[in-house]
């Protein structure tokens, strides 16, 4: 899934990195892909599959047990973390305490020699763009939550590094101030050109920001793509449960024809559904089935809508969040709870428990992956 | 239901010990000492106010001198306990993990359980004239006789550095355990070598456990009596035994009582100096 760019317009390659403690344990295993330059690539995963390790590697704290590490095609594979054209912003960000603003932006600049009158003008420039231009002074306990972010990028930006690494910045920060940084960060990343790798378990971080996202998953890479296409068109069972929401079933396949298959969940409903390009399923083999709440069309009263599955059921919870409305609905037959998006239309303002619905979607929204073991 | 007035019983009570401590320990014996360093015998039982026996601490030069040596070589005792302890301090706090760190700062202590003397007799039975050292060197052929490691500055140093070590060790792990280790990474990453992130993110992080670490050394330093009699001899010219000698040998309490207020007085202003020129306040580093 590597973007088919020249070589010389990609930032950031790694050939079959490994990664393995104590010699049982890999961390991270055969990963490669390749960063087109000024991109904003996410690593997406759950906690303990590996991104850290992975992130690590590319700034130089840890030594990949087998594999290569290119930056614009230079092998870094061996060069120590001080020497390598990557800056990192740590998790708990990692701004000197013992320093001001402008100290902590001048670290850099002092360790290459740069001039005194040359790093005051860089520092200036940088506090400017990242706006916080009044700040120099100040102690980085004096900073909000946001602020210190910026400040830890400009840290690292006014470096100039070929990449910038980011390792879950955003997890320290409430709730409304995130979903603020996300679209800072993003105007951050194209107003100064540079290569973004990003770490995060958080999919809306890694969705709303990302160029390119490639989820992991016990040290490998799941699938690699835009964000819409991960969404859209999981390849594994793995990323289709992990990105986004979804109902999910197990089942048994009952037939399959040319367009998809039949199955027939543990539960006991019968679904019409479709599998990747590159599987083939047979009847009889145990399938995740997976379907996405705001693929499901709701219809009161019985009304017609398309959908090759077509389920009857009542409402049991209304879980109102505004514009992310859901409603529960319980499938009298089998006794199962569907999670469905409430269209935000008049029609459902009124829903009330226990109220007939009806529900469809079609075969293609009806994803199926083979059921491990 | 508790009241405030049972509440601050309590209170009260569980504060008693440390107040009667104070009370009884520190402050009466020094308010004590104070009076009488300011009383003088005219005879038997009759005293009158004076203040001779300061006077006496600045007119005889043996007196002053051995303050001014004893607060010196404090002063040095306490920067070579520095300079010792922080490499193995942050050795213990940053490179070790886990079990070996609780082990390494075990074996740090447990010297620390025998009393000092027992721990000064230790390096008696090593650096005098028949001891382990003097053998070993006439053993090697390096020398034709016994030769005296003991009574003089070196072995004084010697043994202080010793006694003090863990008084630096603890502050220093504590601080330099209490940073974390993405700083010392952002160190790095930004560009640093060894040198600059401990001279820019280490160093001034470790500061208070390093300035408090040095207060105490000081201190103990200064007041020992045990080391520098027993490894520096009858003429080791320590502070603390001319006040031994004031009280005990010429039983001039008068004179001995305002050579301890002295010793007080003035190591508490070379304390406030350095907190001065490190520029660091007390409290902070006591926390």
């Amino acid at each position: 899934m590597t973007t088919s760019s020249p070589i010389d317009l990609i930032d950031l390659e790694c050939r079959q990195i490994r990664k393995t403690f104590d010699r049982y344990f890999t961390a991270v295993d055969d990963v490669s892909f390749s960063i087109p330059r000024g991109s904003f690539f996410s690593i997406l995963g759950p906690s303990g599959c590996g991104k850290t390790t992975l992130l690590r590697m590319l700034a130089g704290f840890e030594q990949p047990t087998s594999g290569e590490i290119f930056i614009k095609g230079k092998s870094v594979t061996r060069t120590p973390p001080n020497k390598r054209p990557v800056n990192m912003v740590f998790q708990h960000l990692a701004l000197f305490p013992t320093m001001t603003v402008a100290e902590n932006i001048a670290y850099g600049l002092r360790r290459r020699r740069v001039g005194k009158s040359e790093i005051a003008d860089r520092v200036k420039s940088v506090l400017k763009r990242v706006g916080l231009p009044d700040s120099g002074y100040k102690k980085i306990d004096q900073l909000s939550g946001g602020q210190k972010q910026r400040i830890a990028i400009a840290r690292c930006l006014v470096l100039n590094p070929d990449v910038l690494l980011l390792d879950e910045p955003l997890g320290a920060l409430d709730l409304k101030l995130r979903e603020h940084m996300k679209v800072e960060l993003k105007q951050l990343q194209e107003e100064f050109g540079t290569t973004f790798v990003y770490i995060t378990h958080d999919q809306s971080e890694a969705l709303v920001m990302s160029d390119q996202v490639a989820v992991m998953n016990n040290g490998v890479f799941e699938q690699q793509g835009a964000p819409r296409d991960l969404y859209y068109q999981p390849q594994t069972a793995f990323v289709a449960g992990f990105v986004g929401e979804s109902n999910r079933w197990l089942g048994k396949v009952t037939s399959t024809n040319h367009a998809g298959i039949e199955l027939m969940t543990d539960s006991g409903l019968k679904l019409s559904g479709q599998f990747g390009a590159e599987q083939s399923l047979v009847v009889g083999d145990r399938v995740e089935v997976f379907v996405r709440p705001e693929a499901i069309s709701l219809s009161r009263g019985g009304g017609d809508s398309k959908g090759q599955n077509r389920l009857r059921c009542d409402v049991g919870n209304v879980l109102f969040d505004g514009a992310k409305s859901q409603v529960l609905v319980v499938d009298p037959v089998t006794d199962g709870e569907i999670t469905v998006s409430l269209p935000q239309t008049a029609d459902f303002a009124s829903l009330i428990r226990g109220e007939p619905l009806a529900l469809a979607w079609t075969a293609e929204q009806t994803r199926c992956f083979r059921a491990e073991g | 239901m508790r009241t405030s007035g049972g509440f601050r019983l309590g209170l009260m009570l569980l504060l008693s010990p440390m107040l009667l401590w104070l009370l009884l320990l520190i402050i009466l014996p020094h308010i004590n000492m104070g009076i009488i360093s300011l009383s003088e015998r005219v005879s038997s039982n009759n005293y009158v106010f004076s203040l001779n026996n300061y006077e006496e601490f600045f007119a005889e030069s043996l007196y002053w001198n051995t303050f001014l040596r004893t607060a010196l070589m404090s002063i040095l005792a306490t920067i070579l306990t520095l300079l010792i302890a922080f490499p193995v301090s942050y050795y213990i706090a940053k490179m070790l993990k886990g079990r070996s760190k609780g082990l390494v700062f075990a074996l740090c202590l447990i010297p620390f359980w025998v009393s000092e003397l027992v721990r000064t007799y230790g390096w008696m039975i090593l650096l005098r004239e028949s001891g382990v050292f003097s053998n070993f060197l006439q053993w090697l052929g390096l020398a034709d006789g016994p030769v005296e490691f003991l009574y003089n500055d070196i072995a004084i140093m010697v043994g202080l550095v010793y006694t003090s070590m863990l008084f630096m060790v603890v502050p220093l792990v504590t601080t330099l355990d209490s940073l974390d280790n993405s700083y010392i990474e952002a160190g790095y990453d930004l560009g640093g070598n060894g040198f600059t992130v401990m001279r820019e993110i280490v160093i001034p992080h470790a500061t208070p456990g390093i300035v408090s670490g040095c207060i105490v050394v000081f201190m103990l330093t200064l007041g020992n009596y045990l080391t520098p009699a027993l490894l520096g001899g009858k003429d080791s010219l320590w502070f603390t035994e001319q006040i031994f000698t004031q009280f005990i040998t010429r039983f001039n309490w008068e004179q001995g009582s305002a050579f301890g207020i002295l010793l007080l007085v003035l190591s508490s202003l070379i304390v406030w100096l350095g907190l001065k020129v490190t520029r660091q306040s007390f409290t902070r580093v006591m926390s």
